[in-house]
């Protein structure tokens, strides 16, 4: 049982900040920036060492649990008392979603510094809570939890595009809200029939329960909660056709709220695939692994395609992540060691890239407020160094090696192509198709002569622009051409993934993942053929897990 | 057993006695006093006290009256749920009435009135006393209705809440003589024992059709929901509140108690409740979705939030039945929602009255517009409980919901948990499009010219029990869960049935 | 410290290079940019000749030295590190890379004097000259294929440098684009050759595949050798401008002229051959790719030799000569004398970057000129950049003990002995004919006739020092670069083919290779002989044309009007392209996919659900009469459907008996 409560502390410190925030003076806009600022760099500070030092290289499972009962549901099936659990851990993936997730917003602090003069505060508070949701649901390893955090997510979001966002905003942040919550309601309705079968929201209890045949699903029963679970995330990340709110979202929202949905919040879909999807309904999702694959395969294409002939700068790039998404989708459905971890991996490289592409462009806004890249051209005269950068995550998120862009769609590629030789072929069109959209629109807009007088006079990066962008260079660089550092750690997370997709039939050939501390099978009802609804295992898997958890702490 | 009350029965009743009791006096004293503050004190008195009269069936919980009256648990949550609601009603209502220059002794007379007829419902544990109590509670809410006597939308209300009410008062009193002449008791314990197991005559199955209606009109389930708009908005926007709230709690408690007690209606009555159920839903969010009067969106939606109660009861039919898990949470999943329900839509109404300004003009939804910027804390306020009636985390109504869906799945009854979720989707709209409006839109010219209007003290305190409320159930259901689901809610003296056997 | 140990101190030295030019050069003056670039390429350089003075000096200098410096990717099974290796083939290459490319850098700092951006442009030069390393001493696929997209993007600016010219940032973004359609098939083929072999370390993988368990693959049967080479060699057709690709070579001559010699002419892109000559050992297993190689390379020597004929911009011709000259090399790769290939990498690499480098002087001098129709009797006014490009024209057009001559020669009779191969020696020596009339072609046009020009307004001028130094060392190693293989006319060893033995034994052991080598030498004079008369043709041709009767070629020109413009026009390939391929996946984009499938189609629907809820709602408000008796009838309405509801539907509990109700 470890001392200082780590995770929690992590949820929470954005909490803590948004707590000092209200006491500061709604008109004194420096220091709330200031104060902000310090506390989401004091949460990256924390992330980067808590969970370095927490989750030990080649470490498996998961670390820094934390488990307290919360909420008491009464008795069920023939447990007396089923318990809400505060359950929190972290693995290799889930650890550098959070970072990812806390650098992103100190980034997008650091960019809203100027652009951002109407009603400062709330709109920093937005910012610090949707931090809260987000680093949330990386670590909840409840299943409620999870979804409480899902949906706490969606109230900053909401405000954040719809009160500082551009003029279509109120459409596009209802769209938002009402496309995310359609998906996640269903979920909720998932996740009750597991709690309703296991008599427990405890993820890891399930997931055991599940892989050793505590609880069989009827095939039938196993389908439908993988789509209701699927469906959110396939909205969240967002899966063709589920996407067209990306666009309006993205081009509504102000910088911040871009790169943060871009950078982080999408990724929460393909992170819910690879929790939930595959280690809990293995043979569902095999079934339904070619239609994904297909969906995701046009999305790549169809999103490269649109993007390729977005007269807004803005929307090009989100449909760019819809085409980046489609390969993460790809990889995550491969079923393969390699492309799940060049998933993993193009979920962070996406996440810096794409965030990379939405700060410039709103740099560009905050010169010229528009999006138009009629309005651009020739802009490397004036400003020579924000063209370089941009050509840089331009680059990067085109996929050139030695860029953080190429890692992730080459292993995403290799690995499927082991498995399935035409979906790569046919997903490695992207990577022409990238290359035409990214480098039509930066010729477009830096390329030329000047044809806006205006643009003439427009003045280069300001040294706080500056920074961020070097920061990020610097981080694309590195994970570039060090890409090991993040593999090697994400390596035996996703490696437990594909282990928790095996079934009893061929339990032994999987190592019992580690969440499991009691390391034989749960006993459990036998698995009945027939299939009667569910075989309740409230007896076997959740709270003697539970409290060995705790205890072996 | 005694035709004479003892003193123990009248302890059991004792907070509907003091509601009363006060209600008589502020009578009394309005010829004396012109100190509004003085009866308005006098009113939260006598409410608050009511709410401590509870003590007694605390202390030692049973039946009163031979049976007449449950004093158990269950129905102590209950009164105090009332007793809350009129507290929040009385104090939120004096301005009001300042305001509207309408005279508060009588008001606040009928509002405990109305109070103590709920009192009685939720406790009563035989049919004509049930009946007592819905005439108590309905007839001082007809007058509270048109209290608003120069203003014809008033009298209006009043005149259709009054004929319905009591067309549908007669379909209930009908379903008792049913009820009567298949089981020859009007007590729900002794009834469950005559009709015991081969509980399917068609006389008792249409008295408890007939009952259903009655109640289904109280709670403004579809398609007896159709008096509900006018009525709510007609009425004083302080009797609004109370509508909403109390007699919904009161005759679903009612419901509940028969529910638990006689088992034969619970096999009556499940596609009735599905049906309800969807059709209510369906009959608030559509309706609410292009509302433009504020009061009017709220009495919409106050519709929908009884077609997901009634979700929870189509659940209950089918959990009651179910050995392994029990219809015991499923209980818990309404009385908890009941009580954030009631938290929050007392506590929007109180904002709507005060917003509503001399003679509520401001009822449209453009006079929100700005509001996040005029006056933040009063739309942090109205924002959290639209967010908790949308049923978003960290709000009661969210746990509310999520206790609703458990139920309809531990039901199995996933298509009725899948129109829900529609319907929840469906409701998001309007409550967002009044978020977006406070926070997004600048003020319309009229009102960005008036000073933000100032929310007296009691007010406040209304909004801060809501918002507090609101919080805490969000945060940590448990105090009222466990409550709750601790065993033995209902009838907790369960040797009370076999030893009638 | 032995170099050879440390060899990643040769990429390194011009990446420091770049990186210090692009981010402080900003503010300095020209000399030191200088001195940095210069500096960074000249150390390689000598590295480079040290590391290979190493590798030759090993007792065992056959043996192949790798080198593990990191883990770059790795993944479950799969990793690649940053292992850099060398041989006989890397040696080559790596010479020729940093030498030429370091003669280069020396001319640039003349040509570019009077440019804006200097700095910038000589830390891309730089920067590609760190990926060209990478490219050429990578050990494994992922590695090469580092450089193999560097170069690409690194000749992406430099096309574009003068980015305010609209074509100048076309012809860079083709570039770059057209080469991503190669690396497409390049990925799949290293996806598939990892399939096959679980790596992609060359030595792992040509170990596995040198394994006589992989059958030969005949010609028409597609098993994964077939496949994996046809894919590779679509990434070399991208890189090295073959056919169907060849397209963004001629409009990357919108780039400065140095850029168009080193890269567009000796080193990036013969990446492609290297690619090719690095993996025979796949390409040996599959006939069919072979022949698509060598067919391929053969048609795009000739087809790119016809459009030269009547370009007239001076670096238009000398760009399709380039691809053609690497269609030799193809050819050359494809019937299986991967050293001749290599050799005339090596020899191409010089005399043309010479040619490019004159013509560079020339434009120098005519102020920024291109049309040769506006040029002519520049040879007396600069004597210097004429005699060398005279050295260059004479190389390319094969006269004999020139350079050009002896690859050139060594290709042509490989062609001529393989089996089958005779169609492609002719269509070789046809081209060796074309090549020999344009480039005379050209040089009689620039330097002799009279003047076409203005005298008032460019005043011509000979080049400074700095440029005309390496083109006299450039025009010296065009003369005697082909010296190595001049033993073997009189039966004696070509050194040349010797020396990279080692690597191609592999290779040229195969069918295709012995049959050569044996009637090599009785062939070699007299197929030479043929040669040098074709060439002679050629020159006589171009002689006739363009000296004695200047007034011919229009009339010619005009004789065979529609078989001019299409050469004039390149065939109309580019047009061809854009009606088929860009502008229909444009239309579909926008029109269909954009507007139609996204727009119409999904928000469509979304928003009609919505408008659906809405007027359902709306009707749902309208059942509100206000009327009370309606009500009343509501209210009746409903009783009757509960009712009916609860005697009519059956039981769901029929059976089930009726359990204790709250626990």
């Amino acid at each position: 049982m470890q001392t200082i409560p780590m995770l929690t502390i992590l949820i929470f410190l954005p909490a803590a900040g948004v707590m000092g925030l209200l006491c500061l003076r709604k008109d004194d806009h420096e220091w709330i920036r200031r104060f902000a600022f310090v506390v989401s760099l004091l949460e990256l500070m924390a992330s980067v060492w808590f969970l370095l030092a927490g989750v030990p290289l080649g470490s498996n499972g998961y670390k820094l649990e934390e488990f307290h009962q919360w909420i008491s549901l009464g008795p069920h099936l023939d447990a007396p008392q089923t318990w809400i659990n505060y359950h929190l851990g972290v693995d290799g993936i889930s650890m550098f979603l959070v970072i990812l997730t806390a650098f992103l917003t100190v980034v997008s602090i650091l960019c809203s510094w100027k652009s951002i003069d109407k009603r400062v505060k709330e709109f920093f508070i937005m910012i610090l809570l949707l931090e809260v949701g987000v680093v949330g649901v990386f670590l909840s390893l409840d299943l409620f939890l999870f979804f409480l955090f899902w949906e706490v997510m969606l109230i900053p979001m909401y405000f954040l595009i719809g009160i500082w966002g551009h003029d279509r905003r109120i459409y596009a942040t209802i769209k938002f809200v009402l496309y995310t919550m359609s998906g996640s309601i269903l979920m909720l309705i998932g996740i009750l029939w597991l709690y309703n079968a296991t008599g427990t929201f405890d993820l890891p209890s399930i997931q055991l329960a599940l892989q050793h045949g505590g609880l069989v699903l009827p095939r039938s029963t196993e389908t439908l909660l993988f789509l209701a679970f699927f469906v959110a995330f396939a909205i969240k990340v967002p899966l063709f056709p589920f996407h067209t709110w990306l666009p309006d979202a993205h081009v509504e929202a102000p910088t911040a709220g871009s790169v943060i949905l871009a950078g982080v919040l999408l990724k929460m879909g393909t992170y819910g695939m690879i929790r939930f999807c595959l280690p809990l309904f293995p043979d569902a999702a095999k079934r339904f692994a070619t239609p994904i694959a297909v969906l995701a395969i046009i999305g790549i294409i169809y999103g490269a395609l649109v993007a390729l002939v977005q007269p807004n700068l803005k929307k090009l790039v989100a449909y760019s992540s819809v085409s980046h998404l489609g390969f993460v989708v790809l990889g995550i459905f491969a079923f393969q060691t390699v492309s799940m971890q060049g998933a993993v991996f193009q979920m962070l490289a996406h996440g810096i890239s794409t965030g990379g592409l939405f700060l410039l462009v709103g740099m560009l806004y905050d010169r010229r407020h528009t999006f138009e890249m009629s309005q651009f051209g020739g802009l490397c005269a004036p400003m020579p160094q924000l063209a370089a950068f941009f050509l840089f995550v331009a680059l990067s998120s085109m996929g050139l090696p030695m860029l953080n862009g190429f890692v992730g769609e080459f292993l995403i590629l290799l690995g499927t192509y082991q498995v399935h030789w035409n979906w790569a072929s046919w997903a490695a069109t992207g990577v022409i198709l990238s290359a035409c959209y990214l480098l039509w629109s930066y010729q477009k807009v830096f390329y030329g002569d000047i044809t806006v007088e205006k643009n003439r006079t427009l003045p280069d990066i300001s040294t706080r622009e500056r920074a961020i962008l070097v920061t990020m260079a610097v981080i694309t660089l590195w994970m570039g051409i060090g890409s090991t550092f993040f593999t090697d750690r994400t390596a035996s997370a996703s490696q437990a993934v594909i282990d928790q997709m095996q079934r009893p039939q061929h339990a032994e050939e999987a190592i019992v993942p580690a969440p499991a501390k009691p390391s034989q099978p749960a006993p459990g009802r036998p698995a009945n053929a027939t299939g009667s609804a569910i075989a309740p295992i409230a007896s076997a898997a959740p709270r003697p897990n539970s409290l060995e958890r705790l205890g072996t702490r | 057993m005694s035709a004479f009350p003892n003193s123990a029965d009248l302890l059991h009743v004792l907070p509907e006695l003091i509601w009363c009791v006060f209600g008589a006096l502020l009578m009394l004293l309005q010829p004396l006093t012109q100190s509004r503050r003085f009866l308005t004190i006098v009113a939260v008195m006598g409410a608050i006290l009511g709410v401590c009269g509870n003590f007694y069936s605390v202390h030692n919980t049973g039946t009163a009256f031979s049976g007449l009256i449950a004093a158990d648990r269950f129905s102590i949550f209950f009164s105090h749920l009332i007793g809350l609601i009129a507290i929040m009603v009385i104090l939120g209502a004096n301005s009001y009435l300042e305001r509207e220059r309408l005279a508060d002794a009588e008001f606040y007379a009928l509002v405990l009135f109305a109070t103590a007829g709920m009192g009685v419902l939720a406790s009563a544990q035989e049919l004509l006393t049930a009946f007592i109590g819905l005439e108590m509670s309905s007839i001082s809410s007809y007058i509270l209705a048109g209290y608003r006597r120069d203003v014809l939308k008033s009298g209006e209300s009043s005149m259709k809440y009054f004929l319905l009410g009591s067309f549908a008062t007669a379909f209930f009193l009908y379903g008792i003589a049913l009820v009567y002449g298949a089981t020859g008791t009007t007590n729900l314990l002794r009834m469950d024992v005559t009709a015991g197991a081969e509980s399917t005559s068609i006389l008792l199955k249409l008295g408890l059709a007939l009952i259903l209606i009655g109640l289904g009109f109280k709670v403004a389930a579809a398609p007896f929901q159709i008096w509900t708009p006018d009525v709510y908005e007609g009425a004083p926007t302080p009797v609004t509140a109370l509508f909403s709230a109390g007699p919904k709690a009161a005759t679903f408690a009612l419901l509940l108690r028969i529910f638990a007690d006689v088992h034969a209606a619970t096999q009556f009555w499940f596609y009735a409740f599905w049906i309800l159920a969807a059709l209510t839903m369906f009959a608030g969010n559509l309706g609410a979705l292009l509302q433009t009067n504020v009061k009017r969106m709220l009495a919409y939606s106050s519709i929908a939030h009884a077609g997901y109660i009634l979700v929870a009861f189509a659940a209950v039919t089918k959990l009651s039945a179910d050995t392994n898990i029990g219809a015991g949470p499923a209980y818990a999943a309404v009385a908890f929602y009941l009580l954030s329900y009631a938290l929050v839509k007392v506590g929007a109404f109180t904002i709507v009255s005060q917003f509503g300004g001399a003679g509520e003009k401001h009822l449209s939804l453009d006079d929100y517009a700005g509001l996040g910027e005029r006056q933040p804390f009063v739309a942090a306020a109205l924002s959290l409980f639209l967010l908790s009636l949308l049923g978003l985390p960290i709000t009661a109504g969210f746990f509310g919901k999520f206790y609703v869906f458990k139920a309809a799945v531990d039901a199995h009854l996933i298509w009725l948990a899948v129109l829900l979720a529609a319907n929840s989707i469906i409701g998001a709209y309007y409550y967002i499009r009044l978020i977006v409006i406070m926070y997004m839109r600048d003020p319309i010219p009229e009102v960005a010219a008036t000073t933000p209007i100032r929310f007296p003290v009691v007010v406040n305190v209304v909004l801060a029990i809501a918002v507090i409320g609101t919080l805490w159930l969000g945060i940590l259901p448990n105090y009222a869960l466990n409550y709750l689901l601790k065993p033995g809610l209902i009838n907790d003296s369960q040797s009370q049935i076999t030893q009638m056997k | 410290m032995p170099i050879l140990d440390h060899l990643w101190i040769i990429p390194l030295l011009p990446l420091l290079g770049s990186a210090i030019n692009g981010l402080l050069g900003g503010k300095w003056p020209h000399n030191i940019v200088n001195s940095v670039a210069l500096g960074a390429t000249g150390l390689s350089f000598a590295c480079a000749l040290e590391a290979v003075r190493e590798f030759v000096s090993e007792p065992n200098h056959q043996a192949l030295v790798h080198r593990h410096f990191f883990d770059w990717i790795s993944a479950g099974t799969f990793t690649a590190g940053f292992d850099l290796q060398m041989d006989q083939l890397t040696v080559v290459m790596l010479l020729v890379v940093t030498g030429v490319g370091f003669l280069i850098h020396i001319y640039s700092t003349g040509y570019m004097a009077h440019e804006g951006g200097y700095y910038r442009f000589f830390s891309y030069l730089n920067l590609f000259m760190f990926f060209m390393l990478i490219l050429v001493l990578a050990a494994n696929y992922v590695l090469l294929f580092v450089g193999w997209e560097g170069v690409g993007l690194c000749s992406y600016l430099l096309i574009g440098f003068y980015f305010l010219k609209k074509s100048a940032a076309d012809a860079g973004k083709k570039a770059f684009i057209v080469n991503r359609i190669g690396d497409f098939g390049f990925m799949l083929g290293m996806f598939l050759l990892f399939r096959a072999f679980g790596s992609l370390d060359f030595t792992t993988v040509f170990q596995k595949a040198a394994d006589p368990s992989w059958a030969h693959e005949p010609w028409g049967q597609f098993g994964t050798m077939t496949v994996a080479c046809l894919l590779l060699f679509m990434g070399a057709t991208g890189k090295s401008a073959q056919l169907p690709l060849y397209v963004w070579l001629p409009d990357a001559m919108e780039g400065p002229t140095p850029v168009s010699a080193l890269i567009h002419a000796a080193t990036m892109v013969t990446a492609g051959v290297y690619v090719v000559a690095r993996s025979h050992i796949l390409f040996v297993h599959s006939e069919t790719a072979m022949v698509v190689v060598a067919v391929v390379g053969c048609a795009t020597a000739f087809f790119a030799a016809t459009i030269g004929l009547v370009q007239t911009d001076i670096k238009k011709v000398l760009a399709y000569s380039t691809v053609s000259q690497l269609g030799y090399m193809f050819l050359a790769c494809g019937v299986g004398v991967f050293s001749a290939g290599i050799f005339h990498l090596m020899t191409h690499a010089f005399f043309k970057a010479l040619l490019f480098l004159a013509a560079g002087s020339v434009i120098h001098a005519m102020g920024g000129e291109q049309d040769m129709r506006h040029m002519g009797g520049l040879s007396k006014k600069i004597k210097y950049t004429y005699w060398t490009m005279l050295m260059a024209t004479l190389a390319i057009s094969g006269a004999p003990l020139f350079a050009g001559f002896f690859s050139k020669d060594q290709i042509l009779l490989g062609a001529y002995t393989i089996e089958g191969g005779k169609p492609l020696y002719a269509i070789g020596l046809l081209t060796a004919l074309l090549t020999a009339f344009y480039m005379f072609r050209l040089i009689f046009l620039t330097f002799h006739g009279q003047q076409r020009y203005d005298e008032h307004h460019v005043h011509v001028h000979e080049s400074p020092r700095s440029m005309l130094g390496p083109l006299v060392i450039l025009a010296v190693l065009s003369i005697f670069g082909g010296w190595l293989a001049l033993p073997a006319f009189w039966g004696g060893p070509d050194y040349f083919a010797n020396f990279l033995a080692p690597v191609f034994s592999g290779g040229e052991a195969s069918a295709a290779a012995a049959a050569s080598e044996a009637a090599a030498h009785s062939l070699e004079l007299p197929l030479a002989g043929v040669a040098v008369f074709t060439a002679l043709l050629g020159f006589a041709v171009a002689f006739w044309l363009y000296i004695r009767q200047p007034g011919k070629p229009e009339a010619i020109a005009k004789s065979v009007g529609g078989l001019y413009t299409t050469l004039l026009n390149k065939y109309y390939v580019d047009e061809l392209y854009a009606a088929v391929i860009v502008k229909p996946l444009l239309w579909l984009s926008t029109e269909v996919l954009w507007k139609i499938v996204d727009v119409a189609g999904i928000d469509g629907t979304v928003n009609g659900i919505a408008h659906g809820t809405t007027s359902l709602g709306d009707t749902v408000r309208h059942t509100q009469s206000g009327n009370t008796r309606s009500y009343a009838v509501w209210v009746v309405i409903g009783a009757l459907v509960i009712l009916a509801v609860i005697f009519l539907w059956p039981y769901w509990s029929a059976a089930r008996p009726v359990a204790g109700m709250v626990r």
